[in-house]
């Protein structure tokens, strides 16, 4: 019996020398200390921690068990109290990335692998049914066809380019599916962005509007797409999100061709567009290739329209230079969500 | 012949594999523990493993004991209802420190066997004792209620109260007396302290040996590997074994007889000194297998 | 007993098991085994019969074991039910 081993919490950023330990601990093992990391589980026998393993939202990252201690059942004990920690904070799915030599000692631990990008990383969830069950329900929404079109967008918000393209992938296959980005990472709330698609695609025929889930464009699975200024993208960063879409996502709903819009502005989706010609389309994998369709932006007055300069006009209240680039379900929506602030500033200028 | 009780196990109740598992150690009893070895997040699954663990044929075999939480705390009724009804044989009551408290657990393993159709008087009880007021109120405590089996005197908190800490063994010394006398005064078992260094195997078997000489039925354990030891130090000498039987022979031959006294050597051997050594082959019967 | 919110109750650690409890429309039972071909059928009836036994027909449930006795598996599936279902009183006579 382990009578002195002690399982705690340390919170990272109130405890300086505590996360110090860790973070020895973290470079012992060759890890490197993750700043959004909010809390830590650590194994502590007597007073010196042995093992930790750190919780970022709903991602388990920086596990490190001391050399002395592999092969014990310490790394059990870990993970079940951070799934037990993470239970407690509301967060019951967690996603864990590691390189795919330690998959096996987390499929100890009650984390099942969802994919793998060989000789780099392995994204791992803490239930043997999440994907799958997430492929069963997508399922119900297939559609007969030959060509299956997908879009995924984040439409923060959605504009007229967004329209274009789904119009314009609508017009080169059968069936439409239309996934929105589910992070609540972005100025505009996911539940908002998902309304303005509906709202913005109402009444077209062909095509089906989908939540997103964690499994396609989330902190879990492409992480780097929600860091701020984030110029560098490792090739896993892609990768992971792109062969999920490939061996679960895709399959499931029978889709054989993947549109995007050409990427003008923002470098990490430029990245990933790239990367999805090289994930998507290549024979090499078991898993059905999928066609990979680049629509050029729409224009207006010789600009690519952008949803983030559509967030610009939003911050200065110009909705008349807005009309341009949204359609009118998304000026109503933006207007009465945004309608408490531009009273707000009426009172201070009329005060 | 009341079954020899020198070893008694401590078993976490919220570890699953131990529960499944600890029979094959062997003790004289094992105990179930839903105080302070469950943290209070778990408390209710632990509840419930001890439950069903309790009803496994293996356990059947041996002598259950269950610790639940004290009675004023959201855990002990509720441990309770578990621990009866899943047929431990022994309740311990932790924090005994008055007769009263024997009495209220009493009331309530009534009215519980009553509920669940189990024979009235069949759960026994166990006082621990760790506090001075326990010490003060031992053989009040003893006699509180006819169900009353064992007293234990739990070394740590005790120490604590006492405003001092374990040591050489002189500052729990009254306090193992004074349980002792009163379980003897009440005709029930007494159980001595817990020896938490479990590498000091040395430190133990002095320990062990103190308990035994004073005359305790035995010591609570909390690792597997002191059960061996603690058999074999509370195993009789060949010589006490083979006076022993003489005794017994003797003891046999004289109601063979008729005779009302029974003598060995010439001299009168009294009722009690009979039964100290069938004790005494009962348990040589136990650490060298014999029937 | 109805499921009311996300729980959960046991370990991974070997002889035990971890059971999980969601809210769901019907009554959808998984369970992950690494013993699956040998004991995989005996989990699902012990599973099933504790379910039935708290009056659970609706839920998604789901059982990581490592080896567990059935005496933890009735024991962890009892006590992530009752957490789910917010409920903190065992109807003894249920079992």
């Amino acid at each position: 019996m382990n009578e002195e081993l002690n399982i705690e919490t340390l919170n990272p950023r109130e405890d300086k020398r505590g996360a110090a330990e860790v973070n020895r601990l973290l470079r012992a093992s060759g890890l490197e200390m993750e700043a959004d990391i909010q809390v830590f589980v650590v194994a502590r026998d007597r007073k010196k921690i042995v093992g930790c393993a750190g919780l970022a939202d709903g991602v388990v990252k920086c596990v490190a068990i001391a050399k002395e201690r592999r092969g014990s059942s310490l790394a059990v004990k870990l993970m079940d109290e951070v799934q037990r920690l993470a239970m407690k904070r509301g967060q019951s799915h967690l996603f864990l990335y590691t390189k795919p030599d330690r998959a096996p000692l987390f499929e100890g631990c009650g984390f099942h692998q969802i994919v793998e990008v060989p000789g780099h990383a392995c994204l791992m969830e803490n239930t043997p049914v999440g994907i799958r069950d997430y492929c069963e329900s997508l399922r119900a929404f297939r559609q007969q066809g030959q060509r299956i079109g997908c879009v995924v967008l984040n439409a923060n918000p959605f504009t007229l380019g967004h329209l274009d393209l789904v119009r314009r992938a609508l017009r080169e296959c059968d069936w439409l599916h239309v996934f929105v980005v589910a992070e609540d990472a972005s100025t505009i709330r996911y539940a908002d962005r998902l309304d303005m698609v509906r709202a913005g695609l109402a009444g077209m025929d062909r095509l089906t509007v989908h939540g997103g889930s964690k499994y396609l464009i989330s902190k879990a699975t492409f992480p780097s797409y929600f860091i701020k200024d984030s110029h560098e993208v490792e090739t896993c960063g892609t990768a992971i999100d792109l062969l999920i879409f490939r061996r679960y996502i895709a399959p499931a709903l029978g889709i054989t061709h993947r549109f995007v819009g050409s990427e003008p502005f923002c470098l990490v989706t430029r990245k990933y567009n790239e990367d999805m010609f090289e994930w998507l389309e290549s024979a090499s994998m078991e898993a059905a290739p999928i066609h990979v369709v680049e629509i050029p932006r729409l224009e207006v007055e010789g600009r690519a329209v952008s949803a983030s300069e559509v967030r610009r006009l939003l911050a200065k209240d110009d909705f008349a230079a807005m009309t341009a680039l949204t359609p009118a379900t998304t000026l109503s929506r933006l207007r009465a969500i945004y309608a408490f602030r531009t009273l707000l500033q009426a009172g201070h200028r009329a005060a | 012949m009341k079954k020899p009780r020198r070893s008694m196990l401590f078993i976490p109740g919220s570890n699953a594999a131990m529960l499944s598992t600890a029979f094959v150690y062997r003790p004289d009893s094992i105990m179930f523990d839903l105080e302070d070895a469950v943290a209070l997040g778990e408390k209710d699954s632990a509840r419930l493993l001890v439950y069903h663990a309790l009803q496994l044929p293996a356990y059947k075999e041996i002598e259950t004991v269950v610790r639940i939480n004290p009675l004023d705390t959201p855990y002990g009724l509720k441990d309770l209802e578990a621990a009866v009804r899943g047929g431990a044989e022994i309740i311990r009551l932790p924090k005994t420190d008055c007769a009263a408290d024997i009495q209220k657990l009493e009331r309530e393993v009534e009215r519980i066997e009553q509920e669940c159709g189990r024979e009235l008087g069949s759960t026994r009880l166990m006082a621990a004792i760790e506090s001075a007021s326990g010490v003060v109120n031992a053989v009040a405590i003893a006699t509180a209620s006819p169900r009353m089996d064992s007293i234990a005197l739990a070394g740590f908190d005790y120490v604590v109260d006492m405003q001092t800490q374990r040591g050489d063994g002189s500052e729990i010394f009254y306090a193992r007396c004074a349980v002792l006398h009163a379980a003897r005064a009440a005709k029930i078992d007494a159980f001595d302290v817990v020896f938490s260094d479990v590498n000091d195997d040395e430190g133990f078997l002095k320990e062990v040996e103190v308990a035994k000489r004073l005359g305790f039925n035995g010591k609570s354990l909390i690792n597997p590997r002191q059960i061996e030891l603690l058999h074999k130090a509370y195993a009789p000498t060949e010589e006490e074994v083979h006076k022993a039987e003489q005794i017994v022979n003797a003891a046999k031959n004289a109601e063979r007889e008729g005779l009302g006294v029974v003598s060995l050597n010439g001299k009168m051997i009294d009722p009690p000194v009979v039964m100290n050594a069938q004790r005494i082959l009962a348990l040589a019967g136990l650490t060298f297998g014999h029937a | 007993m109805k499921i009311t919110k996300e729980a959960m109750c046991g370990t991974l650690e070997s002889n035990d098991l971890l059971v999980k409890v969601l809210p769901f429309g019907g009554l959808q039972v998984s369970i992950y085994s690494e013993v699956m071909r040998q004991f995989g059928a005996r989990i699902r009836e012990v599973v099933g019969e504790t379910l039935k036994q708290m009056g659970v027909t609706q839920g998604k449930i789901v059982v990581e074991d490592k080896g567990a006795l059935d005496c933890a598996i009735r024991a962890r599936v009892e006590a992530a039910v009752l957490r789910g279902a917010e409920c903190e009183d065992l109807d003894w006579r249920a079992l």
